[in-house]
């Protein structure tokens, strides 16, 4: 098994395929592969929308699977997480939540494509995604009940003196941690879910090699352990389908729920 | 090292959100009708108990 001896040299080789490199640019200001593949899959998800306006215009019922598909999923977004969790003030909320739902969702589900770097596999778009959402819900925060009133709305109350300032602080130290591990959950299990990929593909490319040197009984036991690589990758790639999905949904209730939490009532 | 200390500090995640699924599954199988509920709560749950891994996974790179 002398493959096993080559795998982490390829390893490194698919990890440093992950950092950041200019396309277009200079290292200062340019258009990296990720944000070209943010490019890409927004267009594709502008089109996506585009066309279902525009069938969705040219009949009261909704006909087909496309149409039916793309609302099943709007359905879902503003039922099962702005509805349930904003309460009476949904629809204020609800273009914002559904904005970055549909925009991790895409970026997530290009990233099942071999070989692409989707922007969320980047530390930048998912931190720059938490910013927005953190500056979102402390701007609800602040317009409801002035800036004084919404950092001292974070101070419990029923809770004897010296204890309540403690948690006060706490309160407001794991506000700013917010921040951070929206951005850092979103990053890691995209992150890791393609170096996973990546590692099985590696795997199953390594043992198929063996038919380079020749038609032998070897190449063909090769052939056989490849396969059964293979349908780990399956596996994964199923798995992976699935966390596209519920990191996009995560994000997004996370938002959801602090906007609620920024926003309820004493 | 940090890799170590990484993979210590995640045993407790992992048995915090192994005790989340333990929770929502029993109660799914309980009450059914309320499935929907239960699980936009075990989610939040578990990402609330994934945060403190996270923190962990950052603590590890920077150190």
């Amino acid at each position: 098994m002398e493959e096993f001896d080559k795998l982490p040299a390829k390893v490194n080789e698919l990890v440093n395929s992950f950092i950041s490199e200019p396309i277009i640019g200079t290292d200062r200001f340019g258009i990296t592969q990720y944000s070209l593949a943010m490019f890409i899959a927004v267009a594709i998800l502008v089109i996506i929308l585009l066309i279902f306006r525009k069938k969705q215009a040219a009949s009261i019922v909704p006909k087909g699977r496309f149409v039916n598909g793309v609302e099943y999923v709007i359905e879902f977004a503003r039922k099962d997480l702005v509805q349930d969790m904003l309460g009476s003030t949904w629809r204020k909320h609800f273009p914002f939540i559904a904005t970055i739902f549909f925009f991790i969702l895409i970026n997530n589900l290009m990233g099942l494509i071999p070989g692409f770097h989707p922007g969320t596999g980047t530390m930048g778009v998912t931190f720059a995604l938490a910013l927005i959402s953190f500056i979102y819900f402390i701007y609800v925060g602040v317009k409801k009940d002035g800036g004084m009133g919404y950092l001292m709305s974070l101070k419990p109350k029923g809770v004897p003196f010296p204890m309540n300032w403690l948690v006060w602080v706490i309160e407001i130290f794991s506000t700013f941690l917010r921040l951070i591990t929206l951005a850092v959950r979103l990053f890691c299990n995209m992150f890791a879910g393609h170096i996973v990929m990546g590692t099985f593909a590696i795997l199953a490319s390594l043992f198929i090699e063996r038919f380079a040197q020749g038609v032998t009984l070897e190449a063909f036991t090769g052939a056989g352990i490849s396969l059964l690589w293979l349908l780990v990758l399956i596996a994964i790639y199923a798995v992976e389908m699935l966390v596209a999905a519920i990191q996009a949904y995560v994000f997004s209730l996370l938002s959801a729920v602090y906007i609620q939490l920024a926003e309820e009532d004493e | 090292m940090g890799v170590i200390g990484y993979g210590i500090g995640v045993i407790g995640a992992g048995l915090g959100i192994g005790i989340a699924a333990y929770g929502a599954t029993t109660s799914m199988a309980r009450q059914p009708e309320v499935q929907g509920r239960l699980f936009t709560v075990f989610i939040l749950a578990s990402a609330f108990v994934e945060a403190l891994a996270l923190i962990g996974f950052v603590v590890s790179l920077l150190g």
